[in-house]
């Protein structure tokens, strides 16, 4: 009997060796809870939702948030940092004052978020070609996102300079290698700028033949008619926007009221050429990181209510100072905030208290939301604004611009009419036409849309002084060499080894 | 002195040549006969030596114990000895027959030790193994068994924080990885796991630290040296119920003086102009001065009591026990109470057959605190406002400060509930009395609760003594988590032991199976009511920032294993193992872990016998290659992350990214590692020590590179095999006991352990930066040739004093170097010599990692009284002062100290600039000296006398008071030197970033009653 149960335990002992040195199979494990790379492959929609993962970055706080609105709004001369005095002095301070060195943390941040940006772009590039998909729709697809990588690299290139240039998705073994850690000239990353565009504008579809929301053929001319203002090609902006003003690739036009523009009554209007998306989801955060509280009216003083955001980039004197008497536009694009006793009452009844109880004495209107007339979830982080990032008014003043340079003042006369009538102004005659004319139009029309930084800097390419006298009246000093860019952020330097070359002066 | 080592020394090289050219004496004189048996049971013993003393010339006794030995008519005496007995010298005298009798050597005897997969005489160890007694753990009044560790091991480096339900890091010969985890694998009773705050200490009968290459029996997980810690079991006998506890009170050790009301607003008159004058007036302020951390500590109190009985009959041994800790913690809304239960048991099914059991069960409930920016607020709090008063509080962020952080503790209420059951049951089976099979499955189910509430208020005058602000919250928020993780281990193993003559070896062979699986379920949800019952997702709002989530983790581990413990006469020692692990976690699955020890114990060898000075002397040494795989799972694959939504047509759209970096050929942590030691014991055994060398070099290490942002990485990091390094040093450890008389015992004892920690290769050069401390960015690099985790900051060279300093500080082309400085400014040292000052001119200022740490332990029993005191330090590390340099607003209060030595007008100083702002660079200004003494435990107790109990159940009982963490002597300025990881809520955990004091719990000082009794 005990000999018998000896030799079935031996049986068990021998067996359990014999079961756990089996299989290699055991340590066969799959990741749980995360798709693969071999699962986007073999999936019909991966090509579509790589696109739309591409759209999503846009939310991103380092792409069209906080640090966005300092490298964009606060740098230039429309706006100041404002809030208290001390906050995010080194940040947003520095870039006001244009003294930032290459170690403030925005830098780095919007460095990031756009190369983040451009990588998602590659890695959709790269798979869509895999996809079972027919050929008109993957190259719907590839026009949508080189589309995108076009727009994240023409806000680089005007940020930094030339910037490194990645076509594709680097490998491991590669992506130290110098031809992807080192600076492309500018001339290169326009050219690449340049060739996405040319790409898009050929394979997407005209607005009416495709979803809102996504680019379009007209979105894709637009923006390379904004890249040959910056080039200089002026007869590439006048044909551009001549075939978008024609209405060639879609119909757009003018929205009737200014202040539309930027409310829930004016997404994706017939003035919108492209915009970015927010919304409402379950988790509340289907919109762009902050950008509305952070340019909310902020109490201060006396405080004692609940305010609307943290107050900064609020709109300059000298821009204050740039509008004529009656222009519509003044009060569509500011908040002013009254001495006491009275307050500000806003467009959909809200009422800011008095300045004895608010920290600033304006702010941006275009990037208030209503908490209540407006839709929204209850996120004060996340409010679902559309940001609108190209529309048909820019359109028209790059084609009076470039025409005005062509010679065809007529044509140019034309278009900053069509602007001022909506402003309620006067029309200008045509012996008031000149190219500051035009640029101050511009300035007033787009103001505090993100353009003015990169717009007064073209000018002064053109024209030398233009910056240098702008940030004069605004109180700031512009550095002729030097501020034409921002510093290549340290911390990026650093990891390069020293391969990213600093920007001149910083 | 001098002269007696010299003679020992000259006798053991002349014996060693005799040893070797092996002349043999020729025995003249008389002949003596005799016989030796065992005082255990008077059987007679085999093998016993039989040695002239002061030379070779000697025998063995035969199977029946006799013996027959020709010695010199001038011989006196003879030395009997024989491995696990005590050394006898017989005087010969006029016999020449002799009946020895040889008593075990019980001390030797129990001196086991487990060295996994199997147990050890110390004596026959090879490897670098420290013990523990569990005795030694439970009279200390702390939470996790290895803080009472600390100090009491040579090369085992304990950091610990006060902070309730935390474990201590725990550095085993230097930081042994940057990304693939430093703490040690711990085993408990044949589980292996990460985490042992489930273990109720009084528990445990012994800790060991495996601390060389002998861990490699625990291959890939063996890196960072291994505890192995066993919990009780009963003995055969009548119950014994045992009731151990202990009740005090804990309190911040040490506090840092935060500046008062004259002092901060003095200082606010230079650091934000006009700001007093504008807004310095109630009820946004008051007269006097606000002590944050008066407002926000306390003295808190705790206990801990456990219960257990144990026992057995012949074929059953038992033990049973119960533990109940409880802590307030220090801070107001901390707190965390535990139970513990555990039930071992051993079943003799029959005499080839045991069948065993080792369960226990731990409940245990905190509410925590969120040390980030909230605890870390308590510093910058501007004085001048209220904490509280009437329910409503000061509104420091009105005052443009951080938020009022005792509101911020109160608003937020985050409590974890674990369930933790660990254990497992075995089966023994012995064929024949030489060879066992042993098949253990070992279990860990782990179960938490993570359940977070953030109230909702505004900041108007319900709240607030003032309105205004930007602290408040809209909408309430509960977030709910539960993680389960379900992990088992399979051993099994055969195990063959035999003695052959004066051979005796041990053949193990195995194969471990792993399998870990975690998943986690989660859901928050704003607008829930602020009544605790109803803290539940259906009582929020269903649709506006509504969150649920959920995911995974499994990975799987296959393993074999075989070593051979061999040795001849207990004298030559050969210990040699191989482990291969199979891994799910790499491309590449298998890795090879061999080890080989040798051990020599010189004080066997007949030459060494007549040195009545020494008991023992062993020479070990040991070589073999660790393993660290502890990674997250699909570190290697490249996946994506999926619905990311957007809106066309105005309908969302889920959609897909691939951001993360992979490296695909990802491999485990590779160190290998040489120790050679001394153990010895003199006097007697009055002096007992070890002495060992070691050198790990660990290649192919596994850490998170910082990469370009180009690469388009959400964080910017890569994980890949870059890094090699080294850690090499010395461990002394020596401790004296001695007994003057039958009531007085005393013991001494010390260890120091030196460690040299340097990068030695990272592949690429490219270095890792890291500790990053708000604005300031970085403060840490480590590259080749310094200590991983390096300071990395400006060189301050003084403050300017005069404008003419200023102006007078150009570079060779007579440029300004600082042209925006004012006197008062840190004056920096252009480092590259470029010309200018910028982030290049860094230098590196030490590191945490200290160059020696130390403990002494002392004790004294006299009569009843036993009295203990155990201190611990280190020395030869820097601590970056970060809360210092963590500026934020203007507004942020400064301490004490610094607002009364700080550079102004009045004051020239040439230490401390005028201002601290958030512009303020990193520098040297801000490192400070990490070395410390510390009275870590004193502890007196009181035995009371056997006879007081002759008519009472109680069998013995002792009570003593004792006190953690008395006093520290130090010149670091801040809370404490001592700083475990996560101290900064970065990656990188205590490696990258250690010795940043930023978020730091205060260390806390304890004063506790206990008593010990059994029934």
């Amino acid at each position: 009997m005990k000999r018998s149960i000896s030799k079935y335990l031996l049986v068990v002992f021998t067996a359990i060796f014999v079961f756990v040195s089996g299989c290699d199979e055991y340590l066969n494990v799959s990741p749980q809870g995360e798709i693969t790379e071999d699962a986007i492959r073999n999936d019909p929609n991966a090509a579509e939702d790589l696109v739309t993962g591409v759209y999503n970055i846009m939310w991103q706080g380092n792409i069209h948030g906080f640090s966005y609105i300092g490298m964009t709004n606060i740098a230039s001369d429309n706006a100041d940092k404002g809030s208290t005095p001390t906050d995010a002095a080194a940040t947003q301070g520095a870039l006001d004052d244009l003294t930032m060195d290459p170690s403030v943390a925005f830098l780095n941040d919007i460095w990031t978020g756009y190369f983040q940006a451009i990588a998602r772009a590659n890695q959709a590039l790269e798979m869509i070609p895999l996809s079972p998909a027919d050929e008109t729709t993957k190259n719907r697809l590839l026009g949508e996102v080189r589309f995108l990588r076009a727009y994240f690299y023409f806000k680089l290139v005007r940020f930094f300079g030339g910037v490194p240039k990645i076509d594709r998705v680097p490998s491991p073994e590669e992506a130290n290698d110098d031809v992807f850690q080192t600076r492309a000239s500018k001339e290169e990353i326009y050219e690449f700028i340049v060739s996405d565009l040319e790409f898009a504008a050929e394979n997407l579809l005209v607005k009416e033949e495709t979803q809102v929301g996504r680019a379009t053929k007209a979105a894709a001319m637009g923006l390379l008619a904004k890249v040959n203002l910056y080039l200089q090609d002026y007869q590439a902006v006048y044909d551009l926007t001549s075939s978008i003003i024609n209405g060639e690739v879609g119909t757009y036009g003018l929205l009737e009221n200014y202040e539309d523009i930027w409310r829930e009554v004016g997404e994706n209007s017939i003035e919108s050429i492209f915009e970015v998306q927010a919304d409402i989801n379950s988790a509340c955060n289907a919109a762009i990181d902050v950008y509305v509280v952070c340019q909310g009216p902020r109490a201060g003083g006396a405080r004692g209510w609940a305010d609307l955001g943290w107050g900064f980039g609020t709109p300059s004197e000298s821009l204050l100072n740039a509008y004529e008497e009656g222009d519509l536009r003044r009060n569509a694009t500011i908040i002013f905030i009254n001495p006491p006793p009275q307050g500000t009452v806003l467009w959909d009844g809200y009422r800011v208290p008095s300045r004895d109880s608010v920290e600033n004495d304006r702010y941006n209107y275009k990037a208030y939301h209503s908490r209540t007339a407006e839709e929204n979830c209850g996120n004060t982080g996340r409010l679902p604004k559309n940001l609108r990032i190209l529309r048909y008014a820019d359109i028209l003043l790059m084609h009076a611009e470039a025409a005005f340079v062509l010679e065809l003042p007529d044509e140019a006369l034309t278009d900053i009419n069509l602007l001022r009538e909506r402003a309620n102004l006067d029309e200008l005659g045509i012996d008031e036409l000149t190219r500051e004319a035009i640029w101050h139009e511009r300035r007033i029309e787009l103001a505090m849309e993100h353009d003015r930084f990169f717009d007064i800097v073209r000018q002064e390419a053109v024209q030398q002084g233009r910056a240098v006298d702008a940030f004069a009246a605004h109180g700031k000093t512009w550095v002729r060499g030097t501020n034409e860019v921002f510093p290549i952020p340290q911390q990026q330097r650093e990891l390069s080894g020293g391969r990213l070359t600093q920007n001149n002066g910083y | 002195m001098e002269s007696t080592f010299y003679g020992s020394a000259k006798t053991f090289f002349a014996y060693l040549i005799l040893l070797c050219s092996s002349t043999e004496v020729v025995a003249q004189g008389r002949e003596i006969t005799g016989q030796v048996t065992s005082g255990d049971d008077n059987s007679p013993m085999i093998g016993v030596n039989v040695i002239v003393p002061g030379t070779t010339r000697g025998t063995v006794t035969d199977i029946d114990g006799n013996f027959f030995l020709q010695v010199d008519e001038s011989v006196e005496e003879l030395v009997f000895s024989f491995v696990g007995y005590r050394k006898d010298t017989v005087t010969i005298g006029n016999r020449t027959n002799l009946s020895v009798v040889l008593q075990p050597d019980v001390e030797q005897l129990e001196d086991i030790v487990v060295i996994g997969y199997g147990v050890q005489r110390k004596s026959d160890v090879t490897g670098a193994i420290s013990k523990v007694e569990g005795e030694e753990l439970a009279q200390q009044p702390v939470q996790t068994a290895t803080q009472a560790v600390q100090g009491k091991m040579a090369g085992v480096r304990v950091i610990s924080s006060g902070q309730p339900n935390s474990q201590p890091d725990i550095r085993v010969r230097g930081t042994g990885s940057l990304l693939a985890g430093v703490n040690p694998l711990y085993v408990v009773d044949g589980v292996l796991t990460d985490d042992i705050r489930n273990i109720n200490t009084a528990d445990i009968v012994s800790m060991e630290v495996l601390k060389d290459a002998s861990a490699a029996i625990y291959g890939v997980r063996a890196a960072n040296g291994v505890v192995i810690i066993t919990t009780r079991q009963g003995e055969e006998g009548k119950p014994v119920v045992r009731y151990d506890g202990n009740v005090g009170f804990r309190q911040a050790a040490n506090l840092v003086e935060m500046a008062g009301r004259s002092q901060y607003v003095s200082y606010l008159e230079d650091a934000a102009p006009g700001k007093v004058a504008a807004d310095d007036s109630p009820p946004l302020t008051f007269p006097g001065t606000t002590d944050w951390y008066e407002e926000v500590l306390r003295n808190a109190f705790y206990m801990n009591h456990n219960l257990s009985v144990s026992g057995g009959t012949e074929n059953h041994r038992y033990y049973f026990s119960g533990g109940y800790f409880d802590e307030e913690g220090i801070i107001v809304t901390n707190d965390f109470s535990r139970f513990t239960f555990r039930a071992n048991n051993e079943v003799d099914v029959s005499d080839q057959l045991r069948f065993g059991s080792q369960l226990s069960f731990s409940r245990g409930s905190g509410r925590d605190v969120e040390l980030g920016n909230v605890y870390r607020n308590i510093y910058r709090a501007a004085p001048v406002v209220k904490a509280e008063e009437g329910g409503r509080y000061g509104n420091t962020s009105a005052w443009g400060n951080v938020g009022n952080p005792l509101l911020g503790l109160e608003a937020r209420n985050s409590r974890n509930t674990f369930d933790r059951l660990q254990g497992n049951i075995s089966l023994d089976y012995n064929p024949v009395e030489w060879l066992t099979f042993h098949s253990a499955f070992n279990t860990d189910v782990r179960m938490n609760k993570i359940r977070t509430y953030f109230y909702e208020y505004e900041n108007d005058t319900v709240t607030f003594l003032s309105a205004g602000g930007t602290q408040r919250r809209e909408n309430s928020q509960l977030t709910l988590r539960e993680e389960r993780s379900v992990s088992w281990v399979w051993n099994n193993t055969i195990t063959a032991e035999r003695t052959f003559g004066r051979h005796s070896a041990t053949l193990l062979v195995g194969a471990v199976t792993e399998n870990f699986n975690s998943t986690f379920l989660e859901g928050s949800r704003i607008d829930v009511p602020e009544n605790q019952d109803l803290w539940f997702l259906d009582l929020g709002d269903p649709d506006n920032q509504s969150l649920n989530t959920s995911n995974g983790d499994r990975f799987t581990r296959q393993s074999f294993l075989g070593r051979i413990t061999y040795n001849y006469a207990g004298k030559y020692l050969l210990t040699a193992s191989l482990r291969a692990d199979g891994s799910s976690k790499f491309s590449e699955r298998w890795g090879y872990f061999p080890t080989v020890g040798l051990g020599w114990v010189l004080s066997d060898e007949n030459f060494m016998q007549g040195e009545e000075w020494l008991e023992r002397l062993k020479i070990r040494g040991s070589w073999g290659i660790l393993g660290n795989d502890n990674i997250p799972t699909n570190s290697y694959i490249t996946t994506a992350n999926v619905n990311i939504p957007y809106f066309f047509d105005n309908n969302i759209s889920l959609g897909t990214a691939i951001q993360d970096i992979k490296d695909a050929d990802l491999k485990w942590e590779k160190t290998t590692q040489y120790d050679i030691g001394i153990e010895f014991e003199f006097l007697n055994s009055r002096l007992t020590g070890e002495i060992d060398y070691y050198n790990k070099e660990t290649e192919d290490a596994l850490i998170i590179v910082n990469i370009p942002a180009i690469l388009g990485d959400p964080d910017n990091t890569y994980i890949t095999n870059a890094a090699s390094y080294r850690n090499r040093g010395w461990e002394f450890s020596l401790n004296w006991n001695d007994q003057i008389s039958e009531d007085f015992t005393y013991s001494a004892g010390a260890n120091i352990t030196f460690n040299d920690n340097e990068i030695t290769g990272l592949r690429g050069g490219q270095a890792l930066l890291g500790g990053s401390v708000g604005q300031q960015s970085f403060v840490t690099r480590s590259d080749n040739g310094v200590p991983i985790g390096s300071f990395y900051v400006r060189d301050v060279i003084g403050i300017f004093q005069t404008p003419d300093d200023v102006s007078s500080y150009t570079n060779a082309d007579g440029d300004l170097y600082q042209p925006g400085s004012q006197p008062g400014d840190f004056q920096y040292r252009d480092v590259d010599d470029d010309g200018d000052i910028d982030d290049d001119d860094k230098i590196y200022a030490g590191s945490y990692q200290p160059d020696f740490y130390f403990g002494v332990n002392l004790g004294v029993n006299f009569m009843n009284f036993d009295l203990s005191a155990v201190f611990v330090g280190n020395g030869g590390n820097e601590i970056y002062n970060g809360k210092k340099a963590y500026r934020f607003e203007n507004t942020d209060n400064i301490e004490a100290e610094y607002a009364e030595s700080r550079w102004t007008e009045e004051n020239h100083s040439t230490t401390d600039p005028r201002l601290i702002l958030s512009n303020t660079p990193a520098s040297t200004y801000f490192i400070e000296k990490g070395s410390f003494v510390r009275l870590n435990n004193l502890t007196l107790g009181y035995t009371v006398p056997e006879t007081a109990f002759d008519n009472v159940f109680i069998t013995s009982l002792r009570v003593f008071v004792t006190s953690q963490n008395l006093f520290t002597i130090t010149d670091y300025s801040g809370f404490s030197p001592e700083l475990p990881g996560g101290t900064l809520d970065t990656e990188g955990n205590g490696v990258l970033d250690a010795g940043i004091e930023l978020n730091a719990y205060p260390t806390t000082r304890t004063f506790a009653f206990g008593v010990n009794a059994t029934f």
